[in-house]
């Protein structure tokens, strides 16, 4: 063992009880960073999985009414007089045309998993006298299964008797609580534009995202064209891509090809991901304050054993130790108070958060769950070590410079013990 | 112990410490010639006792020629290398291999054994391996009267044990000089005897260089050469190689 090491080592033994304090800082910092971040990431992560596998990666539609490209564009040049005095929604159908074509050629292109044609729409359910509204959605179920499982999702019913029944609904699990609706209830489906159907309950599902659970009943998509009054009509597309990630730039080629819109998750739900976003910074900035602070503990800690030691620290300079030494001997014990701290931390966390995880607690804000939603990711255990050692390092070097410095002749030039 | 003196210094060898015209000021405001174009040679197998009144700077000269302080002007050859010319490690290795220290005050660490203070020293310096470095502490140790106080720290040990210790880590490393500042300047008159044998017997038995500062004129007698200081100034520069029997005392 180098000289230098085994200084460092007596001189943290020495102050155990001083440096178990700075160790401690550090613990406590790590703890904070992993048990924070993990039940942030519990309930991000949660939510972003079932969003991903309730909803399309990528979903195409006909959304905005823009002004189609004029044939007088291409051959006049300079500004044209010509202008669209009135165009109202109604001008225009929210419809993808050549569906059939479309979905061949996404499903032959690269990262699409599956493709499914959908139709959306607004639907009023009734049950008695229970009335609810509802978002209606016509699926082809076999296709669907590919692109949107349901399957697993359902409480109740089953997926065969759905595809096989024309008049099948599936309904979200808050919807059937709402309307007390069980598997087997006949209910009546209404929208504004086509005639009331009488649907029976095929099965009831639970996305344990709650706004999905509250509001969803899906169909076959032949009865929701019926229901609707858009027959042969499809209104949407719904991607699954093999990776998430790249649904982006999937929906920037695909509005290219098929001047059609095409949104992809990441743009459905920003509005949550930029939330969780500033989550992860608010979080981020609570948990590094805290570690800086578990810094401060060593930082003032072997500030205060250096001033104490100079003394020491003058005679091994005499006998020969080098300004590199003294620095070397304070770095060190910063770097071994980090590591322990965030051992000690890591472990603390990962027990923490197997005490949260393992609680019991029913929760259905945005999302249902019945126990305490936590992630238990080793990659945060790297983050938290190295950035614990980061300021182990910062602090200690204060300190361990300071300690460099002495000189040995200021120090012992009337020192009389 | 500090009976009659029965030792017979060598004769002195190589020239192993030289300083020329060297001058250090002190002071940052009012600046005060602390040591005044001194230039000294001491010879290998030599016991220099550094004497003079309070304020003469015999305590800054030392610390100059141990190459713990700089000179304002003038320079220290160790060995025959110019401390000039090194830099801070450069010092730093030529203390560690060429000079051991021993102080008024101990300056054991109270987080270290006996033992290992003594080793800390030759374990920076890396010439001899783990074995060969405790072996020789221990013998150290033994030779200074300290068998069986190993393993103690030195708040263990009475006052006269600590000095011998710190005696032992200096001699340990096998320095070419010692320097020594007012080594027995806290010890009763008992241990501060026992401190001038043990350096009579370094210097006679094993051919040790020692330069100690010390106003205790009859300790200063007992050195094989006195340099007396004045002002920063060397005023008498005596050999009394054959013992105390020849000492002068100054004008």
């Amino acid at each position: 063992m180098p000289v230098v090491v085994f200084i460092a080592f007596r001189l943290l033994w020495h102050r155990r009880l001083l440096n178990g304090v700075a160790v401690a800082g550090v613990l406590l910092g790590v703890v904070a960073l992993i048990g924070i971040r993990g039940i942030m990431r519990g309930f991000q992560d949660k939510f972003l999985l079932n969003i991903l596998k309730a909803n399309a990666h990528v979903a195409i539609f006909s959304k905005e009414l823009r002004p189609t490209p004029r044939l007088l564009d291409a051959y006049v040049e300079g500004p044209y007089t010509a202008e669209i005095a009135k165009q109202t929604p109604s001008d225009r159908e929210l419809r993808i045309k050549r569906p059939t074509e479309i979905l061949r050629t996404l499903e032959s292109m690269d990262g699409v998993a599956a493709a499914s044609p959908i139709l959306v729409g607004s639907a009023i359910v009734a049950f008695g006298q229970k009335e609810i509204s509802v978002s209606l959605r016509g699926i082809e179920p076999e296709k669907q299964e590919e692109v949107t499982p349901l399957a697993g999702y359902l409480t109740s019913g089953d997926m065969r008797s759905f595809a096989a029944s024309p008049d099948g609904a599936l309904l979200g699990s808050g919807v059937a609580k709402d309307l007390g609706a069980k598997v087997g209830d006949l209910i009546v489906c209404s929208t504004p534009a086509g005639a009331p159907l009488t649907l029976k309950v095929s099965g009831v599902f639970e996305t344990e995202v709650t706004p999905i659970d509250h509001s969803r009943v899906y169909t076959t998509l032949r009865t929701a064209q019926t229901l609707l009054g858009k027959p042969d009509i499809v209104g949407e597309i719904n991607v699954k891509m093999t990776d998430p990630e790249l649904a982006h730039t999937l929906a920037e080629r695909v509005e290219k090809i098929f001047h059609y819109d095409a949104e992809s998750w990441k743009e459905t739900y920003s509005n949550f991901l930029a939330l969780f976003r500033q989550q992860d910074v608010i979080l981020g900035f609570i948990t590094g304050t805290i570690l800086i602070v578990g810094g401060f503990a060593i930082l003032v800690i072997q500030i205060m054993i250096v001033l104490q030691k100079s003394r020491d620290i003058a005679i091994l300079r005499s006998t020969g130790f080098q300004r590199r030494d003294i620095l070397l001997v304070f770095l060190l014990q910063g770097i071994v108070i980090a590591l322990i701290g965030s051992a000690a931390g890591c472990v603390s966390g990962h027990f923490l958060l197997d005490f949260l995880g393992s609680l019991k607690i029913k929760q259905e804000t945005l999302i249902k769950s019945d126990h305490f939603l936590v992630v238990d990711d080793p990659k945060m255990y790297g983050y938290a070590t190295a950035f614990a050692l980061v300021t182990g390092v910062i602090a200690s070097l204060l300190p361990a410079v300071r300690a460099s410095q002495v000189e040995p002749v200021d120090v012992l030039r009337g020192q009389v013990g | 112990m500090s009976g009659q003196n029965q030792w017979k210094f060598p004769p002195p060898g190589a020239v192993v410490l030289e300083a020329q015209g060297l001058v250090r000021d002190l002071g940052t405001e009012v600046k005060t010639r602390a040591v005044n174009e001194v230039a000294l040679t001491i010879r290998e197998g030599e016991f220099v006792s550094l004497t003079g009144p309070s304020g003469s700077g015999k305590s800054t000269l030392l610390y100059l020629l141990g190459v713990l302080d700089r000179p304002t002007s003038g320079t220290v050859l160790v060995d025959g290398v110019d401390i000039e010319a090194l830099d801070d490690n450069g010092r730093a290795r030529l203390r560690n291999e060429k000079l051991g220290f021993i102080f008024q005050f101990h300056f054991l660490l109270p987080e270290f054994s006996v033992l290992e203070n003594v080793t800390l020293p030759m374990k920076r310096r890396g010439t001899w391996d783990e074995e060969e470095i405790e072996g020789r502490a221990l013998e150290t140790l033994k030779t200074l009267g300290l068998e069986g106080l190993e393993r103690r720290r030195y708040y263990q040990l009475s006052g006269g044990q600590q000095q011998r210790v710190a005696i032992a880590r200096a001699v340990a490393n096998e320095p070419r000089i010692m320097l020594a500042d007012e080594p027995t300047g806290n010890l009763d008159t008992a241990n501060a005897g026992i401190v001038m044998e043990i350096f009579e017997q370094l210097v006679c038995e094993r051919g040790n260089t020692i330069v100690m500062v010390t106003h205790e004129p009859s300790f200063a007698a007992r050195a094989s050469r006195q340099i007396q200081l004045r002002d920063g100034k060397v005023v008498a520069d005596l050999d009394q190689r054959g013992g105390r029997q020849d000492f002068n005392p100054p004008p």
